[in-house]
């Protein structure tokens, strides 16, 4: 454990149980200021309860905390901001239709009196965003802004109120690829203005590429604390894990080119979205579909699963693909949507009716649904793609993301569909759930399932696809396949249109 | 500790309802008697009947404000036919017929139009109350036939028509909701209606279904009340929708759309017509019973929205 003075926090011996369960157990930690501190470990590792712990969003159940030398206990979120200490969350907590200068001053307006002085507040703010160089327009309503802005927002209003320690929890969870980087930056320029960061995320490039030091966490429990310098990618995966990953793709094996196609789309055009989008997929092959975020790829998809009007000649298993969605998943098509949690999971209602939502028909007989043999398939094919669950029962939303994802592989699985069109499969899922969802499509590629894959991790679509069509701009700029599949000839391809 | 408080989220309802029967059993003469339990059944009916659709447009993800209209503007529809025809059969027939007219109305305005449902419904509110002034000419009206009165009325082992009507409501709506591919797709729709289109599931059809029934079921409440009234006059009372959002809402279904049950609003009917019930047999002033009303209904919300957080 590093000794000095630049050690703000110290946690020695802190556990924290949520009813039985064990969340987190005998932490001893120390969090230096001016560097960038990580938490990183799968799914209910514990890393953001650590975090949401050290913010005042939980009390420890054991152990104790100690600020500067001197104990202290957080009963309320409040309390440890009266102390400096931040969370930024996920879900954003900003008021997204009154201005970024509203946002910023909320509960720290200047006043005069009994009313509030513009112009003072208006000062008060610019002065903490010159003294950090962080600039936003203070008159934009934070709803219009990007993600990335309405961050900058969160952090500006931390750093008025004298935050000294900033806890983000995985801040690049919800943001486009492209924003990333931004973020990262501005996590480092914190670190630099002599704040204590702390940066909870699965991402392990971002840490590897952000943080100073990094803490791994397992089960609840620390594996180890260390500079992150003496870190790579595999060591961290190991730590995380617990084993060693082998290979981390799956070998698919290529369909016989002279198949015929499953999927058809000739001319699929959507004006001002896309344009003249035309490939073939057949069974058994997986065809990466990739482009810069905006590109236009999920909207593509989308219109080959019938979800939005589109123009153009889609022919599916052998005919002319059917005119609204129903038509088309029952004739073979199943969709993993871009973003499980808004458009693929009912997040409150029970495993077992999202896993069947698709596939009602088969389970409805004269006498109504039958659900005991519902519940007996979904047991099988909940088997078949290791979705781990307590009882089906529980709401959707209990699962860690990579189980939330197996529910939605689940899903298409049950209607051994023909094509499968997965868009950003492994968003949000930890290292080990990763790879058993490229078993998964593996699997269903084996089995003759035509694969479209979406993802905005390039090495992802290497590693996974057959062939690769580069989307730029709503139009095709490439298909690449063989030895022209590189992530150079790809990000060119990306680039080409812009 | 955890296990209480989940028992007490889904049956809290069912608990306070009982106990609260025990308790007037126990304390309050003429409360447990078979004539008080029959009349609390009988004046129910109407509320349960639309109640459970109500469920389930809720559950769906919409409200529908305009219930009360329909259930004044409705009976009238029917009366108009059955004094202009002399046949009862075409009288009901048109009034559930104008029910679902409206019912589509609303879906119409909800679905395609993309107003929200609490916005759409108010406006149409308008519309029928209105339909109900234009078609009775702003007159009481009066079935022309003595079977009129039979239809809530008549007794069928010693309950009323009304009320088997309304057992018959409630079974076939929960048998609805829990065990068809419909019932799940109303909660997919009210749950997650991105999600749910995306597998499948045609979701602008099957909120106009949870309009269209809510609307008819309302009108079917409207002619047994003109039946158990012997007559039917226009008016702007909202008072109808107001009794069936109470029993939704203190059951427990949530307003946000995608859970809840029609066992829970059933129950929540008969807490509401034990509580005031009691209050009558005690005779204690109806303005106070209105006060007390309001506040039990308060208890009753914050309850469920403290074991929500509790369990969140």
């Amino acid at each position: 454990m590093p000794t000095g003075d630049d050690i703000l926090l110290t946690l020695s011996g802190v556990s924290k149980t949520f009813g039985g369960t064990v969340a987190l157990e005998g932490i001893d930690l120390a969090v230096e200021s001016g560097k960038v501190h990580a938490f990183v470990g799968e799914n209910g590792a514990g890393k953001s309860t650590l975090g949401k712990l050290i913010v005042g969003v939980h009390g420890p159940s054991a152990g104790r905390m100690e600020l500067d030398g001197t104990a202290v206990h957080f009963a309320s979120p409040a309390q440890a901001l009266d102390h400096g200490l931040v969370g930024i969350s996920q879900e954003l907590s900003l008021m997204p239709t009154r201005t970024v200068l509203d946002n910023i001053a909320l509960g720290r307006e200047v006043t005069r009196g009994p009313f509030v002085d513009a112009r003072a507040t208006r000062a008060a703010v610019q002065a903490v965003m010159d003294r950090y160089d962080m600039q936003v327009d203070l008159d934009a309503r934070v709803g219009d802004i990007p993600v990335v802005e309405q961050q900058k927002v969160e952090i500006l209003r931390a750093l008025s109120r004298d935050a000294r320690l900033i806890v983000f929890d995985e801040p690049t969870a919800r943001l486009p690829s492209d924003q990333v980087a931004p973020l990262l930056a501005l996590v480092r320029q914190l670190a630099a203005a002599g704040k204590a960061v702390i940066y909870v995320s699965h991402f392990l490039e971002e840490i590897l590429e952000a943080a100073d030091t990094v803490t791994i966490l397992r089960n609840g429990r620390l594996i180890r604390t260390g500079p992150t310098a003496e870190e790579t990618h595999e060591s961290l995966v190991e730590g995380v894990t617990g084993s060693v990953l082998g290979e981390q793709y799956p070998d698919i094996a290529a369909p016989d080119p002279a198949t015929p196609p499953v999927l058809s789309v000739r001319g699929l055009t959507r004006p001002g979205v896309f344009g003249d989008v035309s490939f073939d997929i057949r069974p058994g092959e997986v065809v990466g579909l990739a482009g810069l975020v905006g590109s236009g790829r999920s909207e593509i998809a989308r219109a080959i699963l019938g979800a939005d009007p589109a123009t153009g000649d889609v022919r599916f298993a052998g005919g002319a693909a059917g005119p609204t969605v129903a038509a088309r998943l029952s004739a073979g098509m199943a969709m993993i949507p871009e973003n499980r949690r808004e458009q693929g999971l009912m997040i409150e209602r029970p495993i077992a009716e999202n896993v069947t939502l698709s596939h009602l028909k088969r389970f409805s007989g004269a006498l109504g649904l039958d659900r005991r043999r519902e519940r007996v398939e979904v047991t099988e094919h909940c088997a078949a793609t290791g979705l781990k669950y307590a009882s089906l029962d529980d709401p959707a939303g209990s699962l860690s993301g990579g189980n939330q994802q197996k529910i939605l592989f689940t899903r298409a699985a049950l209607g051994e569909p023909a094509l499968l069109i997965a868009d950003e499969p492994t968003r949000g899922v930890d290292v080990g759930a990763k790879r058993s969802i490229y078993d998964l499509i593996a699997g269903m590629a084996a089995r003759g399932t035509a694969i479209l894959l979406i993802s905005s991790e390039i090495e992802e679509i290497l590693g996974l696809s057959h062939r690769v069509v580069v989307v730029s701009r709503g139009r095709i700029a490439g298909e690449l396949a063989g030895a022209d599949l590189t992530e150079s000839a790809l990000m060119r391809a990306a680039f080409s249109g812009t | 500790m955890q296990k209480t408080i989940l028992f007490a989220k889904t049956y809290g309802i069912l608990v306070v309802t009982v106990a609260l029967f025990v308790l007037l059993a126990l304390t309050t003469d003429g409360f447990f008697s078979e004539r008080n339990m029959r009349n609390i059944l009988d004046q129910q009916s109407g509320v349960l009947i639309a109640a459970c659709f109500m469920t389930m447009a809720i559950i769906a993800g919409n409200f529908d404000i305009s219930v009360g209209a329909v259930y004044v503007a409705t009976p009238l529809v029917a009366l108009l036919v059955e004094n202009a025809t002399g046949s009862i059969p075409l009288g009901i027939l048109a009034g559930l017929g104008a029910g679902a007219v409206m019912g589509l109305i609303n879906g119409f305005a909800v679905t395609r139009l993309k107003v929200n449902s609490f916005i759409a419904t108010l406006a149409t509110s308008f519309i029928f109350f209105g339909t109900g002034y234009l078609v009775s000419d702003r007159a009481i009206m009066r079935p022309e036939s003595d079977g009129w009165r039979d239809l809530a009325r008549s007794r069928i082992f010693e309950l009323t028509s009304a009320t088997w009507i309304a057992i018959a409501v409630v079974i076939f709506a929960s048998i609805l909701l829990t065990r068809t591919r419909f019932g799940r797709n109303v909660y997919a729709t009210g749950a997650n209606r991105e999600a749910a289109r995306l597998a499948g599931v045609a979701t602008d059809r099957v909120q106009m279904i949870t309009f269209v029934l809510l609307a008819g079921a309302t009108a079917l409440a409207g002619i047994l009340g003109s039946s158990r009234a012997i007559s039917a006059q226009p008016s702007d009372d909202f008072s109808f929708i107001f009794a069936v959002l109470t029993a939704v809402i203190v059951g427990g279904t949530s307003i946000a759309g995608g859970s809840g049950a029609i066992w829970r609003t059933v129950t929540a009917v008969f807490f509401l017509a034990f509580l005031s019930n009691g209050f009558n047999l005690h005779q204690i002033d109806p303005i106070w019973q209105r006060l007390i009303e309001g506040g039990v209904i308060l208890i009753a919300v914050s309850i469920d929205a403290w074991s929500q957080r509790r369990s969140g």
